[in-house]
């Protein structure tokens, strides 16, 4: 049965399309902005940028001086952040109903006058701070580089998903201001972007407000869109054999898999959580339960929009065990599955966790935001938040054997193995 | 007709708002039962919170409170441990436990729609867990294992060394609440058991629930899995105050090929018997509880040493820490350290009224963001009792912030941060740093690899 969050939507005349579910139930609102602008859109050379802006987009726009964007909505209460992707950048806050017009002139501020505050100052300083993101959540702990060495090696150079949102250091140290304000005038701007409104506001308000803010931006140029990553599955294998001072050996694989909002994607991803999904999957029942030859398994699907998605398995070696045992028992277990297939109880255990991650998600003013403009902007239907979950009910124990048989398959993958050195210590 | 607006608008004045209210019953068993009943919240959490100071633990024997808790669910008597997760993820639910220094908290979450059957599994690790040896010595090693990866982690490694030189050794918090390889490898699920009964029972335990309970008696569904539950174990021992160390020390973690330095530096904190709790948490707010706070300020905005620093008073049930911390790039630490302690010393000569006023807006005004979810009300109300405070504290704390004026802000700040000393913790490759820490007047030097 489909989910009742009720839905409006309006495009205003210079094309920034407004979506408003009002809930006034919570004294709250959240304000969310996804910009049609991922990592798959940067051109090589220019890796990086669409992260980047994150970082600028907090430092100032003609009316908001430096520092002013967070320190205004912090005091009226608000929580707000921003995140890049692959395929889009968002940019989101939630707080007290009574500051909805300070959140949305503030994010209108920078959506048509960012570059008035981008000089080469406050890009040099937001160019060391995104360094010494990378080296926290990348350099300075172990494996932090496997999905850098796994898209890598599971996507063609030029292709769109070949590169990490973090981007080159390299490319952003020759970035110029600008080559910044260039990529900036040609993404960011009212037809390229999904507004957001969820919560303790009437639908007539959000409209009037989303106008009063928004409705004086000027459209940008029609924007190029991302090239295009169309690709079939991984017909052959490619591996990247590490030796580090990491702690324990760990293995993950990469598969290739359906474009996102197919039943194909997520029959694969249902595939990956019978796999690898809670205490109850294939991998943990076998390798850590009974073998007890891993520490732990994971894995899961990450659908993208481009063309082709991907999913991951990943098994860390019990002290004392050989990685290749671990990796044997995940290639036998893909291998069943794409030739077995799974149980009616295996898919209604995996699709009963699907739904309670989606209830979730959608339990806050920020999350329904969130997946609103998600699916207002990569399908054009932010009413499939309410059928969400219906379409992961629909999917059957054959379309998932399908796809598992077509795309999650021991000899199309690349892997990245980490090893520990030869001459490491016990550390324990 | 559209006129651009060139500063920003006001801001209405937020709706009252108030920590939602529960309705409190008993089961049958004589533990509590609070249901906060939040419409429109369709995945429920249910907790478990069992008083479980860790004093209860033999010395030679840390650790052994964590794997209980963690193989409760291994195995019951009624099911085995690949039974009870197959039965339990049928019915969409996710289980997890949370060991602190004074609590156990053991919860579901779930959807409302198969609350009853769900809530019979929890009970079901709760009250009848078998603690076979296969399951506990799987348990043990996969712990071993877990000690590696902290090792690797230099968050972790930093958190280990603060604890582990900001508490007396004869203080259990100065040591990892879920042992060391020495304390967990001999145990036998004998052990394990026996903890289990002589610390684990209905007279320890309090129940909550947080979800939509529209229609459901969600009382009576946890009075008909909890209300036979029997035990031995008696009331919970009392939590003694902790010891600190004192004095400006500086401890550096040796972690060879780091491209950061990792770094917690702070002192004792307030807990909540302190009624300056709320005045302690606005002074934490301007000093580095944010991006626009006075250490980020400088440190990520002006200096570009660091992805973001936060500041922090956190306290269990008796005892509290401040702390302030973040990674910064490997050649700066020094002027990083330098730049940090001054900031926090200076802090100590007051903070202005603009500073704390805005600060007590912010923390008050999001409040109702941090309690939408049912979750994070069932988080907060298990973490309050575990603390020994009231379930609607919340509010208290509320009160205590919107009555906070700046001098009283920046009297609970100067009370602790920089009066009995600093301790200043360094996590990263050790040969590049201390030269650059002997230009800093630290306290004594101590070398941790």
């Amino acid at each position: 049965m489909p989910l009742t969050y009720p839905i409006a939507e309006q495009t205003l005349d210079n094309g920034l399309r407004v979506v408003v579910s009002s809930d006034r139930a919570v004294p709250i609102v959240a304000v969310n902005l996804w910009y049609d602008v991922g990592s798959r859109h940067e051109p090589e050379g220019l890796t990086g940028f669409a992260h980047l802006f994150e970082h600028l987009m907090f430092q100032g726009s003609r009316n908001v001086a430096s520092g002013q964007h967070f320190s205004l909505l912090e005091n009226a209460g608000a929580s707000l952040n921003a995140s890049t992707f692959f395929d889009r950048t968002n940019y989101f806050e939630s707080l007290p109903s009574g500051g909805l017009d300070l959140a949305l002139w503030l994010e209108a501020d920078r959506m048509g006058y960012l570059l008035d505050a981008v000089n080469q100052e406050n890009l040099d300083n937001q160019r060391d701070v995104v360094k010494e993101e990378k080296r926290q959540s990348y350099d300075n702990r172990p494996y932090g580089d496997s999905y850098e060495r796994l898209v890598r090696l599971a996507f063609p150079a030029d292709h769109p998903y070949a590169h990490m949102t973090i981007g080159s250091m390299a490319d952003l140290d020759a970035a110029s201001v600008e080559d910044v304000h260039a990529f900036f005038r040609k993404y960011y701007g009212p037809n390229n972007a999904v507004l957001t409104i969820v919560g303790d506001v009437s639908v007539e308000d959000a409209f009037d407000a989303a106008k009063r803010y928004f409705g004086h931006l000027p459209a940008i140029p029609q924007p190029p869109a991302a090239p295009d990553g169309t690709i079939g599955p991984l017909t052959e294998v490619h591996r990247d054999d590490v030796v580090s001072d990491v702690p324990s050996d760990l293995v993950t694989m990469m598969f290739r898999l359906p474009m996102d909002g197919t039943p194909e994607l997520d029959a694969a991803g249902l595939a990956l959580d019978v796999l690898a999904a809670g205490q109850s999957g294939r991998l943990n029942r076998r390798l850590v339960r009974d073998e007890q030859i891993a520490q732990s398994v994971s894995g899961g699907a990450l659908p993208l929009i481009g063309g082709v998605s991907f999913g991951t398995l990943t098994g860390i070696a019990s002290d004392g065990v050989d990685l290749q045992k671990v990796e044997d028992a995940l290639l036998e277990e893909v291998e069943k599955l794409a030739e077995e297939g799974v149980t009616e109880d295996e898919l209604a255990t995996v699709q009963a966790q699907a739904e309670r991650d989606w209830l979730e998600q959608l339990s806050t003013c920020a999350g329904r935001a969130d997946e609103i403009s998600h699916h207002a902007l990569l399908f054009g239907d932010p009413n499939r938040i309410n059928t969400r979950i219906d379409q992961v009910r629909a999917v059957t124990v054959e379309q998932v054997q399908a796809a598992a048989a077509q795309w999650i398959r021991a000899a199309g993958r690349v892997e990245v193995a980490y090893r520990r050195s030869e001459n490491a210590g016990e550390q324990a | 007709m559209n006129q651009v607006l060139t500063t920003p608008p006001a801001v209405g004045a937020p709706r009252p708002w108030k920590f939602p209210e529960a309705t409190t019953t008993t089961t049958s068993s004589g533990s509590p039962v609070h249901v906060f009943d939040r419409p429109g919240q369709y995945v429920a959490t249910v907790r478990v919170t069992i008083a479980m100071p860790l004093l209860a633990e033999p010395r030679e024997l840390e650790g052994v409170a964590t794997i209980m808790s963690r193989t409760l669910d291994e195995g019951t008597e009624l099911r085995s441990a690949n039974e009870f997760a197959a039965a339990l993820e049928r019915h969409g639910a996710a289980y997890g436990v949370d060991v602190s220094s004074d609590a156990l908290h053991v919860e579901i979450s779930v959807p409302v729609s198969h609350l009853a059957p769900a809530v019979q599994l929890l009970a079901e690790a709760v009250t009848r867990p078998a603690f076979n040896q296969a399951d506990v010595g799987r348990h043990v090693t996969i712990r071993l294992g877990e000690i590696n990866q902290e090792r690797a982690n230099a968050g972790y490694r930093a958190r280990e060394a603060f604890s582990g030189h900001l508490f007396d050794p004869s203080t259990r918090r100065s040591r990892p609440t879920a042992g060391t390889p020495d304390t967990i490898r001999p145990l036998t699920n004998a052990q394990v058991a026996d903890f289990y009964r002589r610390n684990i029972g209905p007279e320890r335990a309090q129940m909550l629930f947080a979800g939509d309970a529209t229609g459901v008696d969600v009382a009576g569904i946890i009075d008909e899995a909890f209300g036979g539950w029997t035990s031995t174990a008696g009331t919970a021992l009392d939590t003694p105050e902790p010891l600190y160390l004192v004095g400006n020390r500086v401890v550096l973690v040796d972690r060879p090929g780091s491209v950061q330095s990792q770094l917690l530096i702070g002192c004792a904190g307030p807990d909540r018997r302190d009624p300056a709790w709320g005045a302690a948490a606005v002074a934490n707010h301007v000093v580095g509880g944010t991006i626009t706070s006075r250490v980020d300020t400088v440190l990520r905005e002006e200096k570009g040493y660091t992805y973001g620093t936060r500041t922090s008073f956190a306290a269990p049930r008796k005892g509290g820490t401040f702390s302030l911390g973040g990674a910064v790039r490997t050649e700066v630490t020094g002027a990083a350290i330098g730049d940090a302690l001054r900031i926090l010393r200076e802090a100590r000569d007051g903070l202005t009224e603009q500073e704390v006023q805005e600060a007590k807006d912010s923390l008050i005004r999001t409040a109702p963001l941090r309690y939408e979810q049912a979750d994070s009300v069932a988080q907060q109300v298990g973490s309050n009792i575990a603390n020994g405070v009231p379930i609607d504290f919340a509010d208290t704390y509320l009160t205590q912030i919107a009555a906070t004026t700046a001098a009283e802000a920046s009297e609970a700040y100067r009370r602790y941060v920089g009066t009995d000393g600093l301790l200043v913790v360094v996590v990263g490759e050790a040969k590049e740093v201390r030269p650059q820490l002997a230009e800093l007047d630290l306290g004594e030097l101590i070398d941790v690899s």
